[in-house]
């Protein structure tokens, strides 16, 4: 889902200003994108809905530092991704997610018939949100190394990791890139 | 026959692959059309449809928001009552001239606003059912104070000038809160409290 959000200044100006309809014009502006980011990214919808809710919180809270510099979306999409990583990041402390999971978890069979949304649901929370940064919000491996708190070699050997896993789990070719 | 790994055909698709990687793509359908299902593995994605929220967390943040701005209000109107209590014993003190005048109206006006603050605390009616009028008016009131909060507090960041701009500021904080109060009262008589 690409999304090319423009806001008017004034709106912006308003809910600096603590505006409640602004913030709430912002608020249904954002709400779809910042909840497809955080559920592309998490497993879980409940987690989800806590991403779009703490990141809310989190843009009436620091909408008066929001100087304009790029768009809006930008601005509200980095906090999205930075709560839903960090939300990763407990979970694996709490869990020890594996960095990549086997094909085959889940009840899944190697080359079964399913579709791109449900193989992508199979990857690991870090693959699948390295993969919907870099490919689908174009994040650059520089970007998301920094929001991850990880090295720009993490971020390309993860989405490799993770589309040779998409290729393997959809059946797709035999010959090369294994 | 070697061919290229996921890592050399993401590096094919960002412009930054190895020279042996460019020559054999050029050279091996296979690795062609595995660069073809790249990208097409990457549109698909992008063209996912959009994930919407399951229910509707608006009221959760927006009672931030409320809450958020009574803070901000007490503390102003707490600050402007110790700095009437101050500014009113500076007054005492014979000799003071023009600037002493505007900083006594300032303080009176912190005075009031706070005065007017606590009245408005005593007939508190969330979460009472109200007609569409007068919340449609608290709102707006409330909107507009919060907006005259927000430049009075910019001006506590910058060095303290034009204050005669600032007493203005209060002036206008003070009507609208008096307004406030009757909005309150006629509500708090409309829910029989």
């Amino acid at each position: 889902m690409t999304v090319a959000l423009a806001v008017p200044d004034i709106l912006v100006a308003r809910a600096q200003a603590g505006d409640e309809a602004a913030l709430e014009a912002l608020f249904r502006a954002f709400e779809t994108p910042v909840y497809n980011l955080a559920r592309r990214m998490l497993r879980n919808v409940e987690d989800a809905e806590d991403v779009l809710q703490e990141t809310f919180l989190e843009v009436v809270k620091s909408i008066r530092t929001y100087r304009g510099e790029g768009y809006l979306w930008g601005w509200v999409r980095r906090i999205a991704a930075t709560k839903a990583l960090m939300r990763i990041r407990r979970e694996q402390l709490r869990a020890t997610e594996p960095l990549d999971e086997e094909p085959g978890k889940h009840g899944m069979h190697v080359g079964a018939n399913i579709d791109l949304e449900r193989a992508f649901e199979q990857l690991s929370d870090t693959s699948r949100s390295v993969v919907w940064l870099h490919d689908v919000e174009g994040y650059t491996h520089e970007e998301i190394s920094e929001l991850m708190g990880k090295s720009v070699s993490f971020s390309k050997s993860q989405l490799a990791r993770a589309h040779a896993r998409l290729r393997r789990t959809l059946g797709e070719g035999e010959g090369a890139s294994t | 026959m070697m061919h290229c790994t996921m890592d050399d055909l993401l590096a094919l698709r960002a412009g930054e692959a190895s020279v042996w990687a460019r020559r054999h793509a050029e050279e091996c359908a296979t690795c062609r059309a595995e660069l073809d299902a790249l990208y097409q593995r990457v549109a698909q994605l992008k063209a996912l449809p959009a994930l919407h929220p399951p229910r509707d967390r608006w009221a959760i943040v927006r009672q931030t928001v409320r809450t958020e701005r009574n803070r901000r209000r007490r503390t102003w109107g707490g600050w402007g009552l110790a700095a009437a209590a101050a500014l009113a014993g500076a007054l005492l003190v014979p000799g003071l001239g023009s600037n002493g005048k505007l900083q006594a109206e300032l303080s009176m006006a912190k005075n009031q606003s706070a005065t007017l603050q606590d009245q408005v605390d005593g007939y508190d009616v969330d979460g009472r059912v109200l007609t569409g009028r007068m919340a449609a008016k608290l709102a707006e009131l409330e909107d507009r104070i919060a907006v005259i909060d927000s430049d009075l507090e910019r001006r506590g960041t910058l060095k303290p000038q034009a204050q005669d701009a600032e007493l203005q500021l209060w002036k206008q904080r003070v009507d609208l809160m008096r307004q406030l109060v009757n909005v309150r009262i006629s509500t708090a008589r409309y829910v029989g409290l």
